[in-house]
């Protein structure tokens, strides 16, 4: 292991999961834009007077210092950065609902700036927004991109052709859209042109691309996903319908 | 790992049950309780198998009791119009050393959890709501934790007992009584100038 990996000194950072550990300890997961999701142990935040009580909360930007070089690094420091109000309400499930995927589909110790930052703007976003959908759907499709798991939107497997917003077609979540070809059945999910090219432009104004996008992304979600569920997304389910 | 037996295995094994408790901390409290204090072991069997036996939760308050509905939720001199959630009975016990309530309390034994899969389900939200539409609750004050998970908890019960048609608030936050802007941290200061209310003589 490099020896560069074993001090890092101030990286913003957000905290996905933590987890009570020994007596008065906490393991945290956290998203930082140059390591990626690392573990870190916070120790003593259990305490009464520790000053980070309180402090290593999901959904605030963070600037922390850790050490270590083993899998599992040891927090030194952390301080509050602001600029995001706390979320709020049903916000507050889909930041849950963010992080539980980025704890399922991103590997520790893999960094994409880029995806930091989409987070960042979501989180920004839910606490202001009015319809959240379209932050979530955004922020998916960001995810899978920057993981390499998501296939173009805007060709056509096949042909090659750039998709035609007045077509039809099917996505295979391996390969990506393919020209549907008339069969049915309860495999066959369509999807307008339309929609794939506004989901690749981030516009989700018209409700037939928000409706037929939460489709298309819950397929390529799951596809990667697999057998795993999504307990935010079972919780927020159960909550709309109690 | 060596060991004396597979019953002092066994034991060790069984302590690493208690919260932050690791088989390091495990061993030494077997070797100490069989060692030091074997009157110590047998108090703590007697009393966990009681405990067992006889503790349950209150039909009302959900908090641990002996009897059906416990000692406070039978009082008869408290305030059955106010109903306070709390997420845990040291919470309760916290809010019982302020001397500033006399209403009664619902102890969720938890909080919602969505990266855990801690659901409504788990927590038994409907046994909550049931108890909150007994007729007698007016207002139910939501004191559940201000962690994220503490808030979503409330936000949820929040929605779910005012379309049963209850009042619903929540605790206040802000800066701790005696507390000086100067060492305040920042996030509770953002938080309370957020939430600032009308100044009122």
């Amino acid at each position: 292991m490099t020896s560069e990996r074993s001090i890092v000194y101030q990286e913003e950072a957000f905290v996905l999961h933590g987890i009570p550990w020994k007596e008065t300890s906490m393991i945290v997961e956290v998203l930082t834009a140059h390591h990626g999701r690392v573990p870190l142990v916070a120790k003593g935040v259990r305490r009464p007077r520790s000053a980070l009580r309180g402090l290593l909360q999901p959904f605030q930007p963070l600037m922390i210092n850790w050490f270590g070089q083993g899998e599992l690094r040891t927090l030194r420091t952390a301080e509050w950065q602001g600029g995001i109000p706390l979320l709020q309400g049903h916000a507050l499930f889909c930041g849950f609902y963010l992080n539980e995927l980025l704890m399922l589909l991103l590997k520790r110790d893999d960094p994409h700036e880029a995806l930091f930052l989409e987070y960042k703007q979501a989180l920004k976003k839910l606490t202001h927004v009015e319809l959240f959908e379209p932050v979530l759907r955004v922020f998916e499709l960001a995810l899978l991109r920057e993981l390499g798991y998501a296939p173009s939107l805007e060709h056509e497997v096949v042909s090659g052709e750039p998709v035609d917003p007045h077509r039809t077609y099917r996505f295979d979540p391996e390969n990506g859209a393919v020209q549907w070809n008339g069969s049915t059945g309860p495999d066959v999910v369509k999807f307008k042109g339309k929609t794939l090219l506004d989901m690749a432009k981030s516009n989700y104004d018209d409700p037939g691309t928000l409706a037929q996008g939460k489709q298309l992304m819950r397929i390529l979600l799951s596809h990667q996903l697999g057998h795993q569920d999504l307990h935010s997304r079972r919780i927020i389910q159960e909550l709309l319908l109690s | 790992m060596s060991s004396a037996s597979s019953t002092l295995d066994e034991l060790t094994q069984a302590l690493r049950c208690l919260p932050g408790v690791g088989p390091k901390s495990a061993q030494r409290m077997a070797f100490h309780l069989l060692h030091r204090d074997r009157q110590g072991a047998e108090r703590l069997l007697l009393s966990l198998a009681q405990a067992l036996e006889h503790l349950r939760h209150c039909d009302q308050c959900n908090n641990f009791t002996e009897q059906a509905v416990c000692e406070l939720c039978s009082s008869g001199n408290r305030d059955a119009r106010l109903l306070c959630v709390l997420e845990s009975p040291a919470d309760m016990l916290m809010m019982e050393q302020t001397h500033a309530y006399q209403g009664l309390y619902y102890v969720l034994m938890g909080r919602l959890s969505p990266l855990d899969g801690i659901g409504p389900q788990e927590i038994g939200f409907d046994r909550l709501i049931q108890r909150a539409c007994n007729g007698s609750t007016e207002e139910v004050i939501l004191a559940t934790n201000f962690t994220a998970e503490g808030e979503a908890t409330a936000h949820a019960l929040g929605v779910l007992l005012r379309a049963k048609g209850l009042r619903v608030s929540r605790i206040a936050r802000g800066i701790p009584v005696g507390g000086e802007l100067e060492y305040v941290d920042s996030g509770t200061l953002a938080q309370a100038l957020l939430e600032r209310r009308p100044a009122t003589n």
